[in-house]
């Protein structure tokens, strides 16, 4: 069962040989012309790449920002919906160190139909506009006996208002927004919302990929229910502040279809703050940005009657990146980090813990800190081949509520220690389908480099193979 | 609950019907949207809302001929023009727009005032580059530039306004000419281009960028 280094080429030969026949079906069946498009594409009639850069979706040009900026209504009222789906095959680098591999290593070497989105998009009228994503994961949970199951619920979701006043000597955007997540209203790529790579598989079926590596956020997460106000002064300035509650009421719908038990619930009005300076000289552009969000949150979303039991957490961030597009090169480099500072609540603070053989360890923390930096460059030459690089960082306050001996995803040092880097090359053979193979390498993992788990398994056995098949229609 | 209704309805009603704000609008299907406003709010985006760009991927448009403005539009909206600019920014934007629309356009572009900018090209290349504007290349049949786009490359008509407009963009439309048959009403154009060498490409389109325009301030 031992996967080891040397026997990466062969899982590398078998994931490229299903990778063939996914590109095939996909190529043969996306026509590059604009009928196949989604639904911001068919409402400008523009290329992907006119908001994308280098075609690369999720990131945003200085034009995509100014779309979405003035409420996604520039162009004209279309169809308002298209289709995202994920295929891909993750490959952990050792599965022998463990006690169950085919119960820690669910789904590994194997292609699976990893997640879909619906998308609700576009114009609605002159000065409204929405994104509204509803999400279906494909391995959202596991029963007893082991068989996977779907589930579908609401993903981002961001409507807003927008009007822009603008003559040869000033440029004001200013608009209002409802969404679900802290930060989705965002037009830089390195807000929590947008960074990531690539939507990845549930976390029960692969675990080590990019995607479940640490990235800056706020710990309120998303399916929350916020309204941000904001305004965008001479393309330099950006300006951005809110707040959210629980998606509850009329606002409900930004959670559906999320558990009860497994919502974010919030005390009161959480403040949510967005501060950008940007700048664009020929084809270059530069912003520099931080963000901030205070959030109590209750420890169980199923019983919120008592104050004592709330979470306080303090998120502050700052981003920066930098763009130079200029067909046929699109070069991007980002930087990220977020700041948590929590205060647990009382009933769960300075309490006792013993580790696997009784012996006592030092009490839990009452306030933990951690923090979370990432950095990623990319280069894409004709919008077609990419490359990128990422490193990610997280440390943190060593806490023995931390403490876990669970074999493969255990903590034995209660340090939330996460660091390693992402490489990845793709190719987006016509505009809306990316094909990509990612390989994320662990350096520390769980608080540590060797022996994370106290079995003897190493932050550097997690390092995983990923690819994936990204179409959207 | 009759009173939700009613509201409800409203609601629809003047969503089903666009809200229309055409003062500031972005609807590039509405004719009743001055190109004025489709300038500012729509075109700005890219090509600055005086016409002076800022990404040399996009070119720019302040002082540019009027009737240049026109025929490409149309060239677009027909997908006659083919080069990459095309269906990657301009066919769908100017997909609906009506005749009225692409004169207020133009005539938008065409009223504004080129800035002044930091001159790219080495004085080498501009000094070669003007060379080839102003006396073309006997040895290969290649006219001077200025005899149709002006001695100040201020174009004329259909001819396009030259000076000041990004090196880069210059490049790609003197290489598009040369290799393709994108732009098909530039005939003339391919004509001129075909015995250019990528050196003449780079130094007359140095000279151009160069060209002082302050003095139409």
């Amino acid at each position: 069962m031992r996967t080891t280094p040397a026997n990466f080429p062969s899982m590398l030969t078998r994931m490229l040989l299903r990778a063939m026949a996914l590109i095939i079906v996909a190529v043969t069946l996306c026509p590059d012309d604009a009928a196949a498009l989604p639904t911001f594409a068919r409402q400008t009639g523009q290329n992907c790449q006119a908001c994308h850069a280098g075609g690369q979706f999720p990131e945003l040009t200085p034009y995509g920002r100014l779309f979405k900026l003035t409420g996604y209504t520039i162009g004209e009222r279309t169809l308002p919906f298209a289709g995202m789906a994920v295929v891909s095959d993750s490959s952990v680098s050792n599965r022998s160190k463990s006690d169950d591999p085919k119960e820690d290593f669910q789904k590994n070497n194997s292609l699976i139909f990893a997640t879909g989105s619906v998308f609700a998009a576009g114009k609605i009228t002159d000065n409204l506009g929405a994104f509204l994503q509803v999400t279906y994961d494909n391995y959202a949970s596991q029963s007893a006996d082991g068989q996977f199951h779907g589930h579908t619920n609401a993903d981002n979701m961001d409507i807003r208002y927008a009007d822009r006043s603008i003559d040869n000597s000033h440029d004001w955007i200013w608009g209002v927004s409802a969404n679900s997540n802290p930060s989705v209203s965002d037009v830089w790529n390195t807000a929590a919302a947008w960074m990531q790579y690539v939507p990845v598989p549930s976390p029960t079926s692969s675990s080590f990929i990019d995607g479940s590596a640490p990235y800056p956020g706020f710990a309120a997460g998303s399916n929350i229910a916020g309204v941000t106000a904001y305004a965008f002064w001479n393309q330099t300035l950006y300006l951005e502040a809110g707040g959210y509650r629980s998606a509850s009421g009329v606002a409900s719908f930004m959670s559906a279809g999320i558990a009860d038990a497994d919502k974010t619930k919030l005390q009161g009005t959480n403040p949510y703050w967005r501060a950008a300076l940007s700048h664009e000289w020929g084809p270059n552009s530069i912003m520099v940005g931080t963000s901030g969000m205070v959030a109590d949150i209750y420890d169980d979303p199923l019983d919120t009657s008592d104050p004592t039991t709330i979470h306080h957490f303090r998120n502050i961030g700052v981003d920066s990146q930098y763009q130079y597009l200029l067909d046929p090169h699109t070069v991007t480099v980002q930087f990220a980090y977020t700041r948590d500072n929590q205060r647990i609540p009382a009933f769960l603070a300075n309490q006792p813990v013993q580790d696997a053989n009784g012996n006592p360890l030092p009490n839990t923390n009452s306030t933990d800190t951690t923090n979370v930096f990432r950095a990623k460059a990319s280069y894409i030459y004709e919008a077609k081949y990419g490359t990128s690089l990422g490193f990610f960082n997280q440390t943190g306050t060593t806490d023995s509520a931390l403490y876990d001996p669970t074999r493969v995803y255990g903590n034995i040092s209660g340090n939330p220690a996460v660091r390693g880097w992402t490489s990845e090359v793709f190719w987006t053979p016509v505009q809306n389908v990316r094909i990509g193979l990612q390989f994320t390498a662990y350096d520390k993992y769980n608080g540590a480099s060797h022996n994370y788990d106290g079995s003897g398994r190493n932050a550097s056995d997690n390092n995983s193979l990923f690819f994936y098949v990204w179409g959207a229609y | 609950m009759y009173k939700v209704r009613v509201t409800m309805l409203a609601l629809m009603a003047s969503l089903a019907t666009g809200c229309a704000n055409e003062p500031r609008s972005r609807d590039t299907a509405n004719p009743n949207v001055s190109g004025e406003t489709l300038a500012l709010q729509v075109c700005s985006n890219c090509h600055g809302a005086t016409g002076n760009s800022t990404s040399p991927q996009f070119p720019n448009l302040a002082a540019q001929q009027e009737a240049y403005i026109v025929a490409q539009l149309g060239a677009f909206k027909a997908h006659s023009r083919q080069d990459p600019p095309g269906p990657e920014y301009m066919w769908g934007l100017s997909r609906s727009l009506t005749e009225k629309q692409i004169q207020e356009l133009a005539s938008h572009f065409a009223a504004q005032k080129p800035e002044r900018q930091l001159v790219e090209g080495r004085p080498e290349r501009i000094e070669a580059g003007k060379a080839i504007f102003t006396g073309g290349i006997p040895d290969k049949g290649i006219p001077p530039c200025a005899s149709c786009h002006g001695p100040e490359g201020k174009g004329n008509a259909t001819f396009p306004r030259l000076a000041g407009q990004h090196v880069d963009y210059l490049v790609k439309q003197l290489a598009g000419f040369q290799r393709t048959n994108d732009r098909p009403s530039a005939t003339l154009m391919k004509t001129v281009a075909h015995d250019l060498s990528h050196e003449n490409i780079v130094n007359v389109a140095d000279y151009l960028q160069a060209m002082p325009n302050h003095q139409e301030r």
